[in-house]
Formats: C-alpha cells, sequence, structure tokens
C-alpha cells in the first residue's frame, strides 16, 4: 500500500527526502530544510509534513532515530528522522527520472542552458 | 491563545493521527511561531496552516478508507457479519449527548408514525393479537422442531398467548382427526369423531374461540358428543409439551434406579405400632424390576402382624405391576385388579397366595389423601371394591391416566385410550372424582383414626 501511495513520489515526499540526504533532521529541521531547499516556494505546514513521513515510514524509505534535543531551537526533545538506503536510492531514481525529463526538456528547447 | 486555536485545529485529524503526531504537529506550530514575528509572517504562517489542513484533512481520511475496504473483503470471506473498529478513540461526551438526543427524536418519530393509521388501507393497522404472535417469536425458535413429526408443520404457529385463528384452529382439528382415526380403540366411533369435529369446523362453530384451552375444552366436548368416553381428551397447555414421554432413555432408566436406590424404593417408613398393628408408608409403586425384592422385605417384616396399615397419603402413584404385586400379600387366592391402563390380561390377577404370608386374611387399611395418585388410587379402589380395606383419608386425586398422550405440537396433545379393560366393579372408575374413603377424616388424622379403629377390631386380651 505505500508504494503505491508513494508511486509517483509526490513532491513533497521527494523534497523530505532531499532533505535527509545530508543529516539526520527533526519535523521542524525538516520543515526549514524543505523551505531552505526550494528558496521558500515549498514550506511544509504540519499536516502535510508528518502524514508524508507516515508514509516514508511504512515504505521504510526513512526510519525515526533517537529523541534528543535540539540545543539550538529550545530544550524538548525532538524525533528525529533518518534517510534509509532503500530511501536512498529511490531518492536517487526519483532525481534521475528528472534529469532525463530535464535533457528531454532541452533538447526541445523548451529549458535552455547546458545538459546535466 | 493561537496555540490553543491551533490544537482545536488538530482535532479534525483522525484520531490515530493525533496520537502518533499530534505533539509533534503542535511543536512545529510553536517553532514556526516562535521563529515567524511580525505581522506579515505571522499571516503568512496561519494561511500556510489552513491551506495544510485543507489539504492534509482530507488526505489523512481518505488513509482510512483502504483499512475499510480490507476489512469487508475480510469479513465477506469468512461469511460472517462483523464489525471493525477502526477508530480507537471512545467518543466524546459532546458527541454522546448528540448521538442520544439523535436516538430519542428517531425513537419518538417512529412512535408517532407506528400509531398514526397512515393514508393507506391496513397499512399500519396492527392487530394486538398479531403482535402477541411476534412477542413470541423466538420462544418458538427455541423449540426444536422434529420433521418427522406430522403436526410439526404447525407447531411453528403455535399460539401459547391464546390467540388462535383459523387456520391453526384447522390444522389443530386436522391432525386431532388422524389421531383419532390411527389410535383410538372403536375404529367406527373414531371415524365418527373425526368426522364431527371436521363438520363443526365447517360450520364456523369454532371461529368464535382463539384461547387454546377454551378450543382444546370445545374439541374435547365435540368428540364426546359422538362417543361418550371420559378417557377421551384434547388438551392445551401453555408451556411447550415435551417432545419425548419422560422415562424413555437409558439414562433415564439409570437415573430412575439409582434415585430409587438412595430412596430404598420410596419405602418411607416400615414399622410395628402398638398393639402389633403393622405400619407400612409407601411414597410411590416403583419399577418391580428394581424394586421388587425391597417390597418383599418390607412386606416380610409386617408378616407377622395382627393388622396392617398401608399410608398412601403421599404416594403419586406408579407401575400397576407393583401395585398387583402389594396386593397379592392381601389375598389367598388370585383375585382380579382393575386398571384402566391395562387391558385384561392374565396380569390382571393377583399372583396370590405368596408362600410364607401371613396376611392375607388380617385386617388392612389404608390412609388417603387428596395428594394420593394414579396408581395408590388404582390400589385404593381395587381393595375398596374388593372390600378387602378400610379407606381412612380424604378423597383422593382424581387421576386415572387412563389414556396414552399423543402429541400434536408444542401446546396441544389428545389423551387417547387405547385399552379397554374391563371394570367389573363399576360402570366408572376415579377419573376426575377420586376415590371416596370409607372413613372421611382429614389427612393429618387418618393414621390415629385408623389405629383406633385397627384397636377397636383387635381381639380383647
Amino acid at each position: 500500500m505505500p508504494k503505491r501511495k508513494l508511486d509517483p513520489l509526490p513532491s513533497a515526499a521527494f523534497q523530505i527526502l532531499l532533505s535527509l540526504a545530508g543529516e539526520d533532521l527533526h519535523g521542524y529541521g525538516i520543515m526549514r530544510q524543505v523551505a531552505k531547499q526550494t528558496d521558500e516556494r515549498m514550506r511544509l505546514g504540519p499536516g502535510t509534513l508528518y502524514s508524508s513521513i507516515q508514509t516514508l515510514l511504512e515504505a521504510k524509505l526513512v526510519e525515526e532515530v533517537d529523541q534528543r534535543e535540539d540545543a539550538k531551537i529550545g530544550h524538548e526533545r525532538r524525533r528525529y528522522y533518518r534517510l534509509t538506503s532503500v530511501g536512498r536510492r529511490l531518492a536517487r531514481s526519483e532525481a534521475e527520472r528528472l534529469a532525463d525529463l530535464l535533457r528531454v526538456a532541452r533538447a526541445k528547447n523548451i529549458l535552455r542552458g547546458d545538459y546535466v | 491563545m493561537s496555540e490553543k486555536i491551533y490544537a482545536r485545529l488538530l482535532r479534525l485529524y483522525p484520531s490515530h493521527f493525533r496520537a502518533a503526531y499530534g505533539d509533534e504537529a503542535l511543536q512545529l506550530f510553536r517553532d514556526r511561531f516562535r521563529d515567524e514575528k511580525g505581522l506579515f509572517p505571522r499571516l503568512r504562517l496561519w494561511l500556510d496552516l489552513l491551506a495544510d489542513l485543507a489539504i492534509s484533512v482530507p488526505r489523512q481520511y481518505r488513509l482510512i478508507q483502504p483499512a475499510l475496504v480490507g476489512a469487508s473483503v475480510q469479513s465477506g470471506l469468512g461469511g460472517m457479519p462483523s464489525f471493525f473498529v477502526l477508530e480507537d478513540e471512545s467518543p466524546r461526551p459532546g458527541s454522546l449527548f448528540s448521538g442520544g438526543l439523535l436516538t430519542l427524536l428517531a425513537l419518538a418519530v417512529f412512535s408517532i408514525l407506528l400509531n398514526h393509521p397512515g393514508s393507506y388501507a391496513g397499512g399500519m393497522n396492527i392487530d394486538p393479537g398479531d403482535m402477541r404472535n411476534q412477542s413470541s417469536f423466538g420462544e418458538q425458535q427455541a423449540t426444536h422442531q422434529n420433521p418427522s413429526d406430522p403436526a410439526s408443520a404447525m407447531t411453528g404457529a403455535a399460539v401459547r398467548s391464546g390467540n388462535l385463528d383459523a387456520a391453526e384452529r384447522r390444522r389443530v382439528i386436522e391432525a386431532a382427526a388422524d389421531i383419532l382415526k390411527k389410535y383410538y380403540i372403536d375404529r367406527d366411533n373414531a371415524q365418527k369423531m373425526a368426522d364431527a369435529l371436521l363438520a363443526h369446523e365447517k360450520n364456523g362453530d369454532d371461529d368464535a374461540v382463539t384461547d387454546g384451552a377454551d378450543f382444546a375444552a370445545l374439541l374435547t366436548r365435540q368428540m364426546r358428543d359422538v362417543s361418550p368416553d371420559k378417557h377421551l381428551t384434547l388438551d392445551y397447555n401453555r408451556d411447550p409439551l415435551p417432545r419425548h414421554p419422560a422415562g424413555q432413555t437409558p439414562g433415564d432408566v439409570a437415573r430412575y434406579r439409582a434415585a430409587m436406590k438412595q430412596q430404598n424404593c420410596t419405602i418411607e417408613k416400615v414399622d410395628i405400632l402398638p398393639h402389633n398393628i403393622g405400619y407400612l408408608k409407601l411414597n410411590s409403586f416403583p419399577d418391580v424390576s428394581i424394586c421388587q425384592s425391597a417390597a418383599a422385605a418390607a412386606m416380610s417384616h409386617l408378616n407377622g402382624a395382627n393388622v396392617v396399615i398401608f399410608d398412601l397419603r403421599d404416594n403419586r402413584g406408579g407401575e400397576p405391576a407393583m401395585v398387583s404385586l402389594m396386593a397379592a400379600y392381601l389375598f389367598d387366592h388370585p383375585v382380579y385388579l382393575y386398571c384402566p391402563r391395562e387391558n385384561t390380561t392374565e396380569q390382571s390377577w393377583t399372583r396370590s397366595p405368596i408362600p410364607g404370608n401371613r396376611l392375607a386374611d388380617k385386617p388392612v387399611y389404608t390412609l388417603t389423601s387428596a395428594r394420593t395418585f394414579s396408581g395408590a388410587e388404582q390400589f385404593c379402589y381395587d381393595l375398596k371394591m374388593l372390600k378387602r380395606a378400610t379407606l381412612v383419608g380424604e378423597t383422593t386425586g382424581g387421576a386415572a391416566h387412563s389414556g396414552v398422550f399423543h402429541r400434536i405440537d408444542d401446546h396441544f396433545g389428545m389423551g387417547i385410550p387405547e385399552t379397554r379393560p374391563i371394570n367389573p366393579f363399576s360402570k366408572t372408575d376415579w377419573a376426575e372424582t377420586g376415590v371416596e374413603p370409607d372413613v372421611k377424616v382429614k389427612a393429618a388424622d387418618a393414621l390415629a383414626t385408623a389405629e383406633k379403629l385397627a384397636g377397636e377390631k383387635l381381639p380383647k386380651k
């Protein structure tokens, strides 16, 4: 069932996978990372964020790691999430699919610039 | 304040989502609220949150649907309807209150609609009789129906509360006619009675009767009008009649045997009273095959007595063979005992004299009460008719049990005499009237009276 929910991979889920590619993050960290990597175009609300995380957890694309404090923003213990190897592979294949799409777009002169 | 508002908005999500991520969602709100200060950022925050709610709440409820579909597929496979709890949260008091209010409202509306005659004929006119039949549906279901029973088809419609309709009356009558023709000893009269029952039904003579007991009494009268046989009855029983007559299974026999052993064959007391009066309190006439030796031992104990008192005040009857065995001690030659239950055969004579027995010429008293029944009444009746015993006490119960009972359905049955024994003493026996004592006293005073009478008869020393 999670496979169906993630096929095609929703944009929010892909952004979450990308946000976790560098480091483990808690929910608010993911939200801020996604906003950052999309130039503030995507600000994940709590409902969308956690419902996506729930789906990714069920598909074992991300996993929960220990609860700990984030000293930068407060003393509350937060749940951290980590990208799994499956999640990383899926993120890569999604990126490659988008890259293929991009190449086609450039070949058709829809998008200017160098080939990637 | 803002946090409270968002906490309330979070309630829009399904409970499983709130349980898993409610705290974190609230924490994320707090983080953003703390970091995004100023009018514009706050406005953007709230717009983000509302947009998020609009998208993610329906999505969460859509996620429940596959679980619902999965559950219904599983239940379909099992073939049995079942319930699945998708929400593990108990309803809130407000929801319970609203639900209760709606239920009461719906009940009130249905009650009003049910009492309303309606616009089409007969649509809502509920016959009270029908209502009673419906109310007894469960009980009827609980009764096991024997498919081999010729009248079993009607048992489903059997009525215990006294509401017979024409179809039910006809079914009882047809079953009664069948039983008469099949079992009644006098074939000619059986046919006449069956015809009479059907003719009365056809003429509408039974139409006014809706009560089960009244109907049974009416049919009994109709049969006896043709042939005045007081042992022929059609009975109504409010409680469902047993499927099998008692004492028929091996288990019943074993239980009876154990009970007889424990109760010393219902011989409550064997004693020699003052003035050498033998006293036997016997509370039934049990099965000879089980209790013959116990009976013989009791009679042997009394063998030297000058007078014998049989106390049958608590005797509820039993086997004619035991009646005959006990009576045999009181004669020095075989005598005929009338028993309405059995045809006249050589078994109808006592096996007197019994070797070594010295009671054949001794005075005999039997003590009776209104509780003296059936086989005990036969003992009293025959000894009285043979002028062999003096009956002291009350008129007996009047249970001749002279017919074989045929079950029609759960509530109706017929008592039919299948034998025609000769009664050499009288045209009538004790059925319904009981056996009149020779000395009428209260049951409690019967023993003292009998002792006194016996004392007077004993030779003065």
